[in-house]
């Protein structure tokens, strides 16, 4: 039953024949998860919030930064610093006390996404790591939970929504990915608005379906580039032979499933921490080949003294002047391009393969404070 | 027969920063040949040395999954190379 405040507060909902009393009783009643209070967590967050889902959760490890308020609209410029999953939950609140918002300050891991996910209708994929990406996949298809999926990069977003028995899963449409092999935009960049049009995206169709009305993104991925300001709605089917949704799907529990978004070549990887390549550059003999994978502009600016420059773009042209005997040790600014190159290299047949984890920021975090390292952005 | 092909961002690196290009071919192979002759190094970025289309990449012509990159493209067609994206 609405109260006199609730039907007042949604008042433009029940006149809406496809909504009504009934419709938004159904979203008074409704379980709603939501991973990552982010760019697109924040606007997909606050709709719901404002449309009455009676039950939000909403999963965030990370703290307030300064350079989220560019995009995260859950947050304000006093609350750096702050637990982004506890604001979040504040800011619901005061946006419609009649709910409810749980709040969980950790990391969607395998070992407690089975936990976290099971007690909600839906969920909203609001994360930023493709191997997150691919671990709520996999639990929603196991527990049978439909998902609203959107990601972001520069100024182009794409979304697509999975609902068990009636369509295909995120691994059908991209059955495997690492991070690193896509660059994320802490490395690139986003325009700022582009998460709010795909967070309000996520939260209109997860009301679709909490409603059982309209047309759901089942089977086709909708892609949006701001620039151009153009959609366009690409079909894809089923894999039967998908690793989470096909007929003899090979990830059964979210352990596996984490382990599955890890391939053959990220495992050959291996991954130095600053300290770790320090040590290993101070050994007499056998020294490893260092390779800075940056743009030229910002191996300019500062690098290790013993790296060669190879931008990613020309790498796979240029890998044989490489030596392959040695051990190939890839270094970029922030760890996603050297990642990419890393598999590059394992793919082309380098056996021994390492790359700088944290990349040049975290080298200087670590061992050289003083070294200034180029912002990547200045030279796309 | 020139198609346009739709860059993704993540690889418009190799192209310049062009989201579109136009590419010659009569088929997918071939349109993914003449787009590697003119920017070194994108193809195998998105085919791998079995020449199977690498599993974060989706290629459509026009709204439509393909079967295989050997697929005849006619006169019209438009490939849209699709990355899968991480942000969020």
């Amino acid at each position: 039953m609405l109260t006199a405040d609730e039907c007042a507060r949604y008042s433009r909902h029940l006149s809406l024949p496809e909504i009504g009393v009934v419709g938004q009783e159904k979203i008074k009643t409704a379980r709603i998860l939501i991973v990552g209070a982010g760019g697109l967590g924040s606007p997909a967050s606050l709709y719901l919030a404002a449309a009455g889902v009676g039950t939000l959760g909403i999963i965030d490890h990370d703290r307030i930064d300064l350079s989220n308020l560019q995009r995260q609209i859950l947050f304000e410029s006093t609350q750096l610093g702050a637990s982004k999953a506890d604001t979040a939950r504040a800011r619901l609140l005061a946006l419609n006390p009649e709910i409810s918002v749980q709040a969980y300050n950790q990391k969607l891991t395998a070992d407690n996404a089975v936990q976290l996910i099971q007690p909600y209708d839906l969920v909203i994929d609001g994360s930023d790591r493709l191997a997150t990406r691919y671990l709520i996949n996999d639990v929603c298809v196991i527990l049978r939970k439909p998902l609203v999926s959107a990601a972001i990069y520069r100024f182009e977003g794409q979304a697509m929504t999975y609902v068990p028995e009636r369509g295909p899963c995120y691994r059908c449409l991209f059955p495997q990915s690492i991070d690193g092999m896509v660059p994320n935009c802490a490395e690139a960049g986003v325009l700022g608005v582009l998460p709010g049009v795909f967070g309000a995206l996520q939260a209109a169709e997860a009301l679709k379906i909490v409603l059982d009305i309209g047309t759901p993104l089942l089977g086709r991925l909708l892609t949006f580039d701001a620039l151009d300001m153009r959609w366009q709605e690409f079909k894809f089917t089923r894999r039967l032979d998908c690793a989470v949704c096909g007929e003899s799907a090979s990830i059964r529990t979210p352990q596996d499933s984490a382990a599955a978004g890890q391939s053959r070549v990220a495992l050959l990887i291996e991954r130095l921490q600053p300290r770790a390549l320090h040590a290993r550059l101070q050994l007499i003999g056998d020294p490893p080949i260092l390779i800075d994978v940056r743009e030229n502009h910002e191996y300019s600016v500062s690098h290790l003294p013993e790296a060669i420059n190879i931008p990613l773009r020309e790498l796979s042209q240029r890998l044989g002047e490489i030596r392959a005997a040695a051990t190939s040790i890839f270094i970029c600014r922030s760890g996603a391009r050297s990642l990419a190159a890393a598999s590059l290299a394992i793919e082309a047949g380098h056996p021994s393969v390492a790359h700088l984890e944290g990349g040049m920021l975290a080298w200087a975090q670590d061992i050289e404070p003083a070294m200034v390292v180029a912002d990547a952005l200045k030279f796309n | 027969m020139q198609h346009k092909v739709k860059i993704p961002s993540p690889l418009q690196s190799y192209t310049q920063g062009a989201s579109e290009v136009s590419v010659a071919g009569n088929t997918l192979r071939e349109v993914l040949a003449e787009l590697d002759h003119r920017y070194n190094g994108i193809r195998f970025r998105m085919i791998d040395e079995q020449e199977r289309v690498r599993p974060h990449i989706r290629i459509f012509v026009n709204n439509q999954e393909i079967p295989a990159i050997d697929t005849t493209l006619l006169a019209g067609d438009e490939v849209h190379l699709i990355c899968a994206l991480s942000g969020g």
